[in-house]
């Protein structure tokens, strides 16, 4: 069953409530005296915002988290010859980023629970070659970022924090972002201060690093206008996305509360699922996100259409590992094996925890979701 | 803003130049901007509103509906095949090359007398620059300079269409033809230039098209796409502007989990910028024959002053070209003084550019020398471009003009 009963994954009534402050922003932004459309002052008040969240680390938006992540990697010097280890399981950005500058991704496995990068296999990537470690966090779960770092210092490896969809997060006090010694939102719409295009930011409490890349997203321009320090890219933020951000941004905390308080249900409802093959992620508040709400299913795809058959989307998000995935097949070792990214490619199934969600909805789709468990005992 | 370095061998001391006088006096007339758009999107509010409002109801508000309309929109009024929707113009540039299939270490050729993102591009997208000479005329890549430019790495050739017309596109693709490259247009600025009929960006593998507000076609933020009749090409850049996934993504969100094919980027193009362009599309044809007026209005009362080196010049081809005004640029004797001067009287002017592409400090590994470019490193001692956008009257046009006049000669007309 589809129709307009229907609960959607993806909410096409995101900015609803702001449709006429929107619209009110781009006659504004086109009329304005000013005629400045790309980072002025509202980018910068809109970093400065942001950084304010972050115990004032450096905030540098651009045009996406993919982008972000690629100034981050080129500000850190990363090309050809090196490896960067990355997820074996996650959005394609991991590989992409790395393979673009001419680097090698070196896939780890995962967590076979949380989904995210296991240290273990972490700390067994690393070569001669290695410069980066990217662990990313992934759905609702923060990677274990305290032994990232721990595993990164005596390495002498830079360590990259994928925060891409973690903004809001915290883990042992610490906002996802600035675990490592560069981390990054995106701010497309989907994401928990998802806006109304593309968008994405730098996060770094290193002052250099953070002046490079605000010189490689505007073209490597440093001070005087058509000099070019660097070879730079343009990933420049316009604005009326920061505009529209800043308005949104004294309502974010509540949009987050609304869906730990989706995810504490699901869980609590979920926990006791996991001896009939349905296993949420674990119980908890400490270092998690809550951008997407990922469970494990044994028979997947047959809990996907019977939730479909009682009005709830959901949706796969990575149906094969990486290195599986030919983009990234010449950076597969031959007979090297990601067991745990495999396992949760045919497993991972994402309910939906958008914070429209009314609590009705919210007891359906969890009621759903245990009736096909009970039918599974 | 830090004070503007001197590029040409001149002066602005008060004791010996007359301009520096002039300017302690009055502006003679109201400020005029070097661009605004206010006016005009004001105008086209009520559509532009409607748009909006449409992706707003849609939901989805990258890589969606609009954009797919605008996509089809433009390929019909440039007659390209493909058109593919990107982030900027710059990033088009990156993914075209991409597409055509540039490997690492293969040379591109291109003008040195550019915007940064024509050199750019090409590292970025794993090949090397290789800067030719332009023509003093037309600011284009000199068919001759390109040729003498071809090495054996040598894959593509890139031209770019800056200002009001076309490179020399019949030498230039016999230049390509004879040493078996691809040819390529850096056709952002181009938007309604034609040569024999055919788009800019279409006269080789594919072009791109800018929409920096500033632009014949602006948005209110970064917006680009690409232009091309080749299918494959398309489909490839399509792919890459998406993390490299295959299969259907426009306008539908469950594409995000397609397999990952190709080593993409994210250059998806905000539905809002497409919602603006959409809106001002149909007005497009209008707003390039008002360039045309506007540009003969300056030429009309700039000809003749002392000091002018050069006004726009349309070259005449042996084959129908139609030109745009997308910027009315002048070469001046003491160009700085004369910013100076304008900028005092609240005119505001830029610099194309102050730099030239084999000068610029992240190409000096290449190991350039001025000297070597001398047609392009003339344009960047005297050019400046003056107040031209689509709110721009005839009134501000003779306001920019006497202060012109004044500069040079000490009086008004």
């Amino acid at each position: 069953m589809t129709g307009p009963g229907t609960i959607p994954f993806f909410a096409p009534d995101l900015f609803e409530e702001d449709r006429e402050v929107l619209l009110d922003l781009v006659r504004r932004t086109g009329t304005a005296g000013e005629q400045k459309f790309i980072l002025g002052e509202r980018t910068a008040a809109f970093e400065r915002a942001l950084s304010e969240t972050l115990g004032g680390a450096e905030v540098v938006a651009c045009s996406s988290g993919t982008s972000a992540l690629t100034l981050i990697l080129t500000a850190m010097g990363v090309g050809p010859g090196d490896e960067v280890v990355v997820p074996a399981y996650g959005c394609a950005p991991l590989g992409n980023t790395v393979a673009n500058l001419g680097a090698t991704p070196v896939f780890a496995d995962i967590d076979p629970v949380t989904m995210v990068v296991d240290p273990a296999e972490v700390e067994a990537a690393i070569t001669a070659r290695t410069k980066a470690l990217l662990p990313a966090h992934m759905f609702s779960v923060m990677a274990d970022m305290p032994r990232m770092r721990e595993i990164a210092r005596p390495h002498g490896v830079r360590l990259v924090e994928d925060s891409a969809v973690a903004q809001g997060g915290v883990l042992d006090g610490r906002p996802a972002g600035t675990w490592g010694e560069a981390g990054l939102f995106s701010f497309v719409q989907v994401k928990t201060f998802g806006t109304a295009g593309e968008g994405g930011a730098v996060v770094t409490e290193d002052a250099e690093l953070a002046r490079i890349v605000r010189a490689l997203r505007n073209h490597g321009q440093e001070g005087q206008r058509f000099v070019h320090q660097r070879v730079g890219c343009n990933s420049r933020f316009d604005e009326v996305q920061a505009a529209f951000q800043l308005h949104r941004l004294p309502g974010f905390p509540a949009r987050l509360e609304r869906r730990a308080r989706i995810a504490d249900y699901y869980t609590e409802r979920f926990t006791p699922l996991g001896e009939r093959g349905v296993v949420p992620p674990p119980p908890g508040r400490n270092g998690r996100c809550h951008y997407v709400y990922s469970l494990l299913a044994d028979e997947r795809d047959a809990l996907k259409e019977h939730l479909a058959a009682h009005g709830v989307s959901s949706h796969v998000y990575y149906p094969a590992p990486l290195p599986h995935q030919p983009a990234f097949a010449r950076f597969a070792p031959p007979g090297r094996q990601w067991p745990h990214a495999l396992a949760a490619s045919r497993r991972q199934l994402a309910i939906p925890i958008n914070p429209h969600l009314t609590d009705a909805q919210v007891e359906h789709i969890a009621d759903t979701v245990c009736a096909f468990a009970a039918g599974r005992g | 803003m830090p004070p503007r370095e001197s590029v040409s061998h001149t002066t602005t001391d008060s004791a010996t130049d007359p301009a520096a006088v002039l300017s302690a006096g009055p502006a003679p007339g109201r400020p005029v901007p070097f661009f605004t758009q206010a006016a005009s999107f004001e105008e086209a509010w009520p559509d532009i509103r409607a748009r909006v409002s449409e992706v707003i109801d849609d939901g989805k508000y990258s890589h969606g509906r609009q954009v797919g309309r605008l996509e089809t929109a433009l390929a019909e009024w440039t007659g390209a095949r493909h058109c593919v929707a990107v982030n900027s113009g710059t990033d088009a540039l990156v993914l075209l090359l991409r597409a055509c299939g540039l490997q690492p270490g293969q040379e591109v050729v291109v003008p040195a007398f550019s915007f940064i993102a024509t050199a750019s591009s090409v590292v970025l997208a794993g090949g090397r620059p290789a800067f030719a000479d332009i023509d003093p005329v037309t600011y284009a890549l000199d068919p001759r300079s390109a040729a003498d430019a071809v090495t054996e790495r040598t894959a593509m050739l890139m031209p770019v269409h800056l200002f009001c017309q076309m490179a020399d596109m019949g030498a230039l693709a016999q230049v390509a033809r004879r040493h078996g490259l691809t040819l390529v247009e850096d056709s952002a600025e181009a938007i309604g230039m034609r040569w024999d009929g055919v788009h800019a960006g279409l006269l080789g593998a594919g072009g791109v098209l800018s929409f920096f507000p500033t632009k014949t076609l602006g948005a209110i933020g970064d917006a680009g796409a690409i232009l091309t009749d080749d299918a494959r090409i398309a489909e490839t850049a399509a792919a890459l502007r998406h993390h490299g996934r295959t299969g259907r993504t426009l306008a539908h969100f469950p594409g995000i989990s397609n397999a990952t094919e190709l080593n993409g980027v994210n250059s998806k193009m905000d539905d809002l910028q497409a919602a603006v362009l959409l809106a001002k599309l149909p007005r497009l044809a209008h707003a390039v024959r008002r360039r045309a007026e506007l540009a003969a209005a300056y030429t009309e009362r700039l000809r003749g002053i002392p000091g002018l080196l050069r006004l726009p010049t349309l070259v005449p081809r042996d084959v129908a070209t139609d030109a745009v005004f997308y910027v009315y640029l002048i070469e001046a004797e003491r160009r700085d003084a004369l910013v100076d001067h304008l900028a005092a009287h609240g005119v505001g002017t830029e610099t194309y550019y102050p730099v030239p592409l084999h000068l610029q400090p992240c190409f000096s590994e290449l190991g350039h020398k001025r000297g070597e470019f001398p047609n392009a490193e003339a344009a960047c001692e005297r050019t400046v471009a003056l107040p031209f956008h689509p709110d721009l009257t005839t009134a501000d046009i003779d306001t920019v003009c006497d202060l012109i006049r004044r500069f040079y000669t000490g009086r008004a007309a």
